[in-house]
């Protein structure tokens, strides 16, 4: 499924956070969205999962708007791994990835056996199964992703979106997310502030500075000491190891240290 | 790591949610059969149960009475007029506080949330009084003191949430706030309205709202509250995965197919309606709807599925039993069911805020 955005303006209580980004993600593409802090990151991809309305512009399913689709039916095509998932109520972790069902049913139809193997399933492939029982609150933040992205799973969406998916995990869980994630085969697209995860498992890279698009292309042609001074005003420098990935080394003095 | 001591629930299998319901389905009947033979008056346990036979086969089979034991005499009259529609009616405001308790729980994301804690039940009551005293509405045919009680419950329940989002998105603090000032003002215009009326006959009535009684039961008032509860169940059992999705917020709930949204203000008008019917033929009866949802969650867990069927028969059984309570606890004399509620609900109330994990603790 392609997932494209013209445009997109958004203002969130009364400041204009995105100022026309245009976006194209190809099917099965994985796209990462870079930028420092505050640059639009989650706000654009609120956008394209529909909990914010842009200003002006459009964002568009397999070219058709996203305001066309009823709710149920764009929650068929995407699925979210937001930031932030607190619950007041103690749901049980099958229950919590459960409601990755919803979207498939109608109001008085019931839970089949088919949804309850979809869940076991989704819990399988996040490494869950053990903590079905489990009560979601009680489990570490690390733990709650992996839950929120079985229940995302379960969506059986084309689409992923992902804020920040690494954000809670230490490093073995983020590789294996993200193994996990590419694995997938499906359009993805995650906003990131890791760069070398990013640049590891993207094909392409859209980095985003002050509400606007500063540049996209994949990985290893993207991200240069030039541009990452220019959008995240620090040092860096760029290596390729012997497998061919791209690692960004950083150095200390939040780029004035190494003036000239 | 701990071990997998903490589920969602004591008990979180499935079958063991179902047999639940099957036996609270058989209790609530047992119940009500075992409570019409408490009373003050000391009636022979036969005598009650062939007034109730013979009434049974003459509603449902059209046959006669036999004369011993028609309406006017006195044991008749007692167990038929007096006891039965009364526990009756307790079983179906148990059900429809239970019920809109665990709904404006789901509303309000907070377990605290209460029909009598957001000044809901205040609401009906004032509706209720303006109703009585004033004879508001009457043009709304004979049921026009429920449907105004419902008036009120509605218009405050919107007010709550309104007033608690004032300044930012609604906590359980600004909701309990938001819940007693508003339950004050209703409770104030109440008041005010009794205090200038002037009316004896009344004013009894409604200190009985206020303190809530199911002294007053009749059948015919019993018949439109019956159906608003077991409707207004019937239609939250087919909503259990929204009410769910609610618990979860906005966000969580648009990414999962759902506007919450409208769902939230027909829920409250379900719900309301539900309140507004029960304080219509009740009064405030406190607590209910937050202690019986609670025990609930405690044993089966947040999941709605479950919770709903087991509040409502739960709901229902403990008011019977309270009320049962209400008559046999004081001798020679009874005393409002709300007075006994609040004294079982209060301190539940209280350990709930204190606990860290609910409400006050964090989220919002």
């Amino acid at each position: 499924m392609k997932i494209e955005a013209k445009a997109v303006e958004a203002v969130l209580s009364g400041s204009q956070i995105l100022r026309g980004v245009d976006l194209e993600i190809g099917d099965r593409e994985l796209v990462g969205v870079i930028g420092p802090n505050g640059s639009g990151k989650s706000t654009l991809l609120k956008c394209i999962y529909r909990v914010l309305k842009p200003a002006a512009g459009a964002v568009y399913l397999d070219g058709r708007a996203l305001d066309r689709y009823p709710y149920k039916e764009s929650a068929r095509c995407i699925a979210v791994v937001a930031q932030h998932n607190y619950y007041n109520f103690d749901f049980s972790v099958r229950d919590v990835v459960l409601m990755g069902r919803a979207p498939h049913k109608r109001a008085l139809e019931r839970d089949n056996a088919e949804d309850y193997s979809i869940v076991a399933e989704s819990l399988e492939t996040v490494g869950m199964s053990a903590f079905a029982d489990r009560s979601f609150s009680t489990l570490s933040g690390g733990e709650q992703q992996r839950v929120i992205l079985a229940r995302a799973l379960a969506q059986r969406t084309a689409c992923l979106i992902l804020d920040e998916p690494t954000n809670h995990l230490d490093i073995k869980y983020q590789l294996q997310l993200m193994d996990l994630v590419r694995g997938l085969d499906r359009t993805v697209v995650a906003a990131f502030h890791d760069l070398n995860i990013a640049a590891m498992y993207c094909d392409r890279l859209y980095a985003v500075k002050d509400g606007r698009v500063v540049g996209q292309g994949p990985p290893g042609r993207l991200l240069t000491p030039e541009f990452i001074r220019e959008i995240y005003e620090v040092d860096a420098q760029i290596m390729t190891d012997t497998a061919g990935h791209v690692h960004i080394l950083f150095y200390p003095g939040a780029g004035n240290a190494r003036e000239g | 790591m701990k071990p997998d001591t903490i589920k969602r629930g004591l008990f979180h299998g499935t079958p063991l949610y179902v047999i639940t319901v099957l036996v609270l389905l058989a209790v609530l009947p047992l119940s009500i059969l075992t409570a019409v033979t408490f009373g003050t008056m000391r009636l022979p346990v036969e005598d009650v149960y062939q007034v109730i036979r013979f009434e049974l086969g003459r509603v449902f089979l059209g046959q006669p009475i036999p004369a011993e034991w028609a309406p006017g005499t006195p044991l008749h009259d007692v167990v038929w007029l007096i006891r039965l529609p009364r526990l009756v009616l307790a079983a179906a405001v148990g059900v429809g506080l239970s019920i809109s308790g665990v709904v404006m729980q789901a509303i309000v994301k907070n377990p605290l949330a209460d029909p009598y804690i957001l000044g809901i039940s205040s609401g009906a009551s004032l509706g209720a009084t303006v109703a009585v005293m004033l004879g508001v509405g009457m043009t709304l045919g004979p049921h026009y003191v429920g449907i105004m009680a419902f008036a009120g419950a509605f218009c405050v329940s919107m007010a709550v949430i309104a007033l608690a989002n004032v300044g930012g998105r609604a906590n359980s603090v600004k909701l309990l706030l938001a819940g007693s000032a508003l339950a004050a003002v209703c409770g104030a215009f109440s008041s005010f309205i009794i205090y200038v009326a002037h009316d004896d006959h009344s004013t009894a009535k409604i200190v009985n709202w206020t303190m809530g009684s199911l002294a007053a039961a009749n059948w015919e008032n019993n018949a439109a509250i019956l159906v608003v509860a077991l409707a207004g169940t019937l239609f939250f059992l087919t909503q259990h995965r929204t009410l769910n999705l609610m618990l979860l917020g906005d966000e969580s709930a648009i990414t999962l197919g759902t506007d919450l949204h409208r769902w939230r203000v027909a829920y409250l008008i379900v719900s309301s309606l539900m309140v507004g019917f029960a304080v219509y033929n009740a009064g405030v009866i406190g607590f209910v709807g937050l202690v019986v949802p609670h025990g609930a969650r405690m044993l089966f867990g947040t999941d709605h599925k479950k919770l709903i069927p087991i509040s409502a028969l739960a709901g229902a059984v403990f008011l019977v039993w309270a009320d049962v309570l209400c008559r046999t606890i004081l001798p020679g004399n009874e005393m409002p069911v709300g007075i006994l509620t609040s004294i079982l609900g209060a301190p539940v109330f209280i350990y709930l805020m204190a606990r860290k994990k609910y409400g006050f603790g964090g989220g919002d």
